[in-house]
C-alpha cells in the first residue's frame, strides 16, 4: 500500500524532471513577452532573473522547492504576470463542473442501459441489446467531433436554447453535458454488458439458482456486483479527468473552461504555463491510477496490496 | 444396502429439447425413472449422454433454450414438468432438491465470504437472519468437516483449498435440509485423495438425514463405492438401470458391456486397452431404431428399424435392448463380461439368468 504510493511519487516527479529538461530546449522567446524589442542584455538579466542561467541540475532544484512550497510560477505570455494557480482557479471550475455533471450522467445512464442489455440476451427477442447495440456502434463508429457538431445544431433548434454557453443560464448546460456524457454513457453500457455476460454463465451463478435465489437477487448481488469490479478502477480516472476538460467540446460551445489551455499555450510558446499544466495533468493521472488501484482492492477481496496471507 | 420402496421422485416418458440456431436437439429422448426415497442413484454415461441435462431438469435450471415436450416429473404430488416460473421452482430448489457442482474452484463467488452465500440459502429458505444465521453457519461448517467454522466462515474462496471449498458447497447444499441432493461430478475436479473425503462426508449427510443422493459421474470407481442403484445413459437415454451389483455383474446392454469392457482393470496386461468405435449419434437429427446399433457390431436387424422398450430382468433390473426379446437370437457378451458374470454368479450377488427374479 505505501509502496504503491511511493511509486506514485517516484513516477510524478520522473515525470516533472522530464517535462522540465525538454522545456528548457524550447527557445528562450517563451519567458518573454516582447522578446523583440529586448537588447541582448536585457535579456540575460531577465533569464538571469528567472534563475535560467544556472546549471540544470540546480535549476531542477530549484523548480521542486518552488513547486513544495505551492507555487506553479507565473505566466509570461498567455497572462503575463498572472500566477498560473489563479489562472486555473478561474478556468478549472466550469470544467469541473461540467465534467462532473456528464461523469454522473454517463454512470446513471450507462449502468442501466448495460444492465438491460446483459438481462435482454437472456430473453428471446434481445430487443434492448439490439437497440444498444445500435447506439453503442453508432457512438464509436462515427467521429465524436461529426455527432458534436450535430448535437450542436439540431439540439438547440429542438430545445430552442442558445448555441453558446452561459454559465448562469440552465438550460445552455444541457448540450454540452450531453455531447460529453453519450461517448461515457456507451462505453459503460458495453462493458458493463460484456461484463455481465461473462458473470451469468459462470458456475457460481448456476449453484446461485440451484440453492433456490431469485433470479432478480442473483443479478443484483452476484452478477452486477461482481461485473462491475473491473469497471471500478477508471472511476477515479473518470472523475479526475473532468479537470481538463474537453477541448472539442468547450471550444464548441465557447465555454470558458481548461479544454483549450494546454494547446493554447503550446502555441503562444508560454513555458512556464506549459510546464505547470503538464505537470498537473500528468499529476492526475498518476493519482488516478492510485485511487482506481485502491477502489479496486476495496471492492475486491482477492486483491490487496499487503503480503500474501491467508491459506492457499 | 437397505432402501425403502417409497418413490419419491418420478420422471414419466420425459422428453426434453433444446432450440440451437433454428435446430431441434432432442437432449432427452423419453426417459422414465423413479427414484427411491433415501436410496443412492448413480447417473453413468459418456460426456453429451445426456446425464446433466436430465437432472438440470429436476431443478428447472437448463438454459432458456431448453423446453420441455412432454412427460412428467412428479414430485410431492406436483408435477415439477409444468412448472413455468421461477417463483414456483424457488420452492422446490435449494429446499427440496440442492446440487454439488462439479469444480469447487469456480462454483462459488469470488467476491463473498463462505459465510454470507451459506447465510444466503439459510436466509431465503429457513427464514434465518442476524446472529441465529450466523449460529447455523457455523454449525453448517462443522458438521461439514471445516475447523474453527467462526473464522472460516469470515473467509473468501481463494483462502479456501479445493477440497475446503467443496466442503463449503456441500454446506450450501445442505443448509436448507433438501430431500434430495443432486451431486454433478462432485469430485472430478478433485484430488484423487480428497475425492474419497468427498464421497465420505455425502455418505455420513446422506445416512445423517435420510437424504436421497443422486450422483453424475463417469467415474466407475465413484459409483461402486456409492451407489445402490445405476442408471446407463446413452444418447439422451436410460439404456440400462439396475442395483450396482446387476449392472456390474450381469449386465444386458451392449452399450454396458462395452461401458465396462472399457475399464483398464478389466483388460488382459500386454493387449491393448478395450475401446469403443465410433460416435453417439447427432442428437440434431432424429434417432430411429436403438441409438446404439450403429457402433454395435452384434447389432440386430430390428436395432435398425424400431426403437426397443425397456425388457425387464428382474423387478429392479431393466435394459432397453432387443436382445431380451423371446424372439431375440443368442448373443454372447464378450468374453470379460462373462467372466463377470459367473463372478457375480459365484459371490451370489446376482441370479441365475433371465428368466428368474
Amino acid at each position: 500500500m505505501l509502496k504503491r504510493v511511493l511509486h506514485a511519487l517516484v513516477t510524478l516527479c520522473i515525470v516533472i524532471v522530464i517535462v522540465f529538461v525538454l522545456l528548457r530546449q524550447m527557445p528562450i522567446e517563451g519567458y518573454f513577452n516582447n522578446f523583440d524589442k529586448l537588447s541582448d542584455a536585457q535579456i540575460k538579466v531577465g533569464l538571469q532573473q528567472l534563475g535560467l542561467t544556472d546549471p540544470l541540475p540546480k535549476q531542477v532544484l530549484n523548480y521542486f522547492v518552488q513547486l513544495l512550497h505551492g507555487d506553479l510560477g507565473t505566466s509570461n505570455k498567455y497572462r503575463e504576470g498572472y500566477s498560473i494557480a489563479k489562472i486555473i482557479a478561474q478556468k478549472a471550475p466550469v470544467s469541473i463542473q461540467i465534467g462532473l455533471i456528464s461523469f454522473a450522467v454517463s454512470l446513471a445512464a450507462g449502468l442501466p442501459l448495460g444492465i438491460l442489455m446483459a438481462r435482454s440476451t437472456r430473453t428471446r427477442l434481445k430487443v434492448w441489446d439490439k437497440i444498444g447495440t445500435v447506439l453503442i456502434v453508432v457512438v464509436q463508429a462515427v467521429p465524436s467531433a461529426v455527432y458534436h457538431l450535430l448535437i450542436q445544431l439540431y439540439g438547440s433548434e429542438l430545445l430552442g436554447v442558445s448555441m453558446l454557453f452561459n454559465t448562469r443560464s440552465a438550460a445552455t448546460w444541457i448540450l454540452p453535458i450531453f455531447s460529453l456524457s453519450i461517448g461515457n454513457i456507451a462505453y459503460y453500457a458495453m462493458w458493463l454488458r460484456r461484463y455481465m455476460v461473462d458473470e451469468a454463465n459462470k458456475d457460481y451463478i448456476r449453484l446461485a439458482r440451484a440453492k433456490g435465489v431469485p433470479a432478480a437477487r442473483i443479478s443484483r448481488n452476484h452478477v452486477f456486483r461482481n461485473a462491475i469490479v473491473p469497471l471500478v478502477q477508471y472511476i477515479p480516472n473518470s472523475i479526475l479527468f473532468t479537470l481538463m476538460g474537453s477541448l472539442y467540446v468547450e471550444s464548441l460551445y465557447s465555454i470558458p473552461g481548461m479544454g483549450g489551455l494546454l494547446v493554447q499555450v503550446i502555441k503562444l510558446q508560454d513555458n512556464t504555463m506549459v510546464q505547470a499544466l503538464v505537470l498537473i495533468y500528468a499529476a492526475v493521472s498518476v493519482l488516478g491510477l492510485l485511487f482506481g488501484d485502491l477502489l479496486m482492492a476495496l471492492v475486491d477481496p482477492r486483491i490487496s496490496f499487503t503480503a500474501k496471507e491467508g491459506a492457499r | 444396502m437397505q432402501q425403502n420402496d417409497t418413490v419419491l421422485l418420478s420422471v414419466q416418458d420425459l422428453n426434453f429439447k433444446f432450440t440451437l440456431r433454428g435446430q431441434t436437439l432432442h437432449a432427452i429422448r423419453g426417459i422414465s425413472l423413479d427414484v427411491y426415497k433415501g436410496e443412492s442413484l448413480a447417473i453413468v454415461g459418456e460426456s453429451g449422454s445426456g446425464k446433466s441435462v436430465l437432472v438440470k431438469t429436476l431443478m428447472g435450471l437448463n438454459d432458456q433454450n431448453g423446453y420441455i415436450e412432454s412427460g412428467k416429473i412428479l414430485y410431492n404430488g406436483q408435477d415439477l414438468a409444468a412448472f413455468t416460473d421461477d417463483k414456483q421452482w424457488q420452492a422446490i430448489r435449494g429446499r427440496e432438491i440442492a446440487m454439488v457442482l462439479q469444480d469447487p474452484m469456480t462454483s462459488l463467488n469470488p467476491l463473498k465470504t463462505i459465510g454470507w452465500q451459506i447465510k444466503e440459502a439459510l436466509e431465503l429458505h429457513r427464514n434465518l437472519r442476524g446472529a441465529a444465521a450466523d449460529a447455523a453457519v457455523c454449525e453448517l461448517l462443522a458438521e461439514v468437516g471445516i475447523p474453527e467454522p467462526q473464522r472460516r466462515a469470515k473467509q473468501y474462496p481463494h483462502e479456501f483449498s479445493g477440497g475446503m471449498r467443496q466442503r463449503a458447497v456441500i454446506a450450501i447444499a445442505m443448509a436448507c435440509r433438501p430431500k434430495i441432493l443432486i451431486c454433478d461430478e462432485p469430485t472430478t475436479a478433485l484430488d484423487v485423495t480428497i475425492q474419497a473425503q468427498i464421497l465420505g462426508l455425502i455418505k455420513n449427510m446422506q445416512k445423517k438425514y435420510n437424504l436421497t443422493t443422486i450422483y453424475i459421474t463417469h467415474d466407475l470407481g465413484v459409483v461402486a463405492n456409492v451407489a445402490d442403484r445405476i442408471a446407463v445413459m446413452y444418447a439422451g437415454d436410460i439404456v440400462e438401470v439396475g442395483r450396482c451389483a446387476e449392472v456390474f455383474y450381469d449386465p444386458r446392454h451392449p452399450y454396458t458391456w462395452a461401458l465396462l469392457s472399457s475399464l483398464p482393470q478389466l483388460g488382459v496386461k500386454g493387449e491393448p486397452l478395450y475401446s469403443l468405435e465410433g460416435t453417439p449419434p447427432n442428437l440434431f437429427h432424429e434417432v430411429h431404431g436403438d441409438a446404439f446399433a450403429p457402433r454395435n457390431p452384434q447389432a440386430l436387424k430390428i436395432d435398425f428399424v424400431k426403437r426397443p422398450p425397456m425388457f425387464e430382468v428382474s423387478p429392479t433390473h431393466r435394459a432397453r435392448t432387443w436382445l431380451l426379446d423371446p424372439r431375440a437370437p443368442k448373443v454372447e457378451p464378450p468374453e470379460h463380461i462373462r467372466a463377470l458374470r459367473e463372478k457375480g454368479r459365484a459371490l451370489k450377488l446376482t441370479g441365475e439368468g433371465t428368466a428368474d427374479a
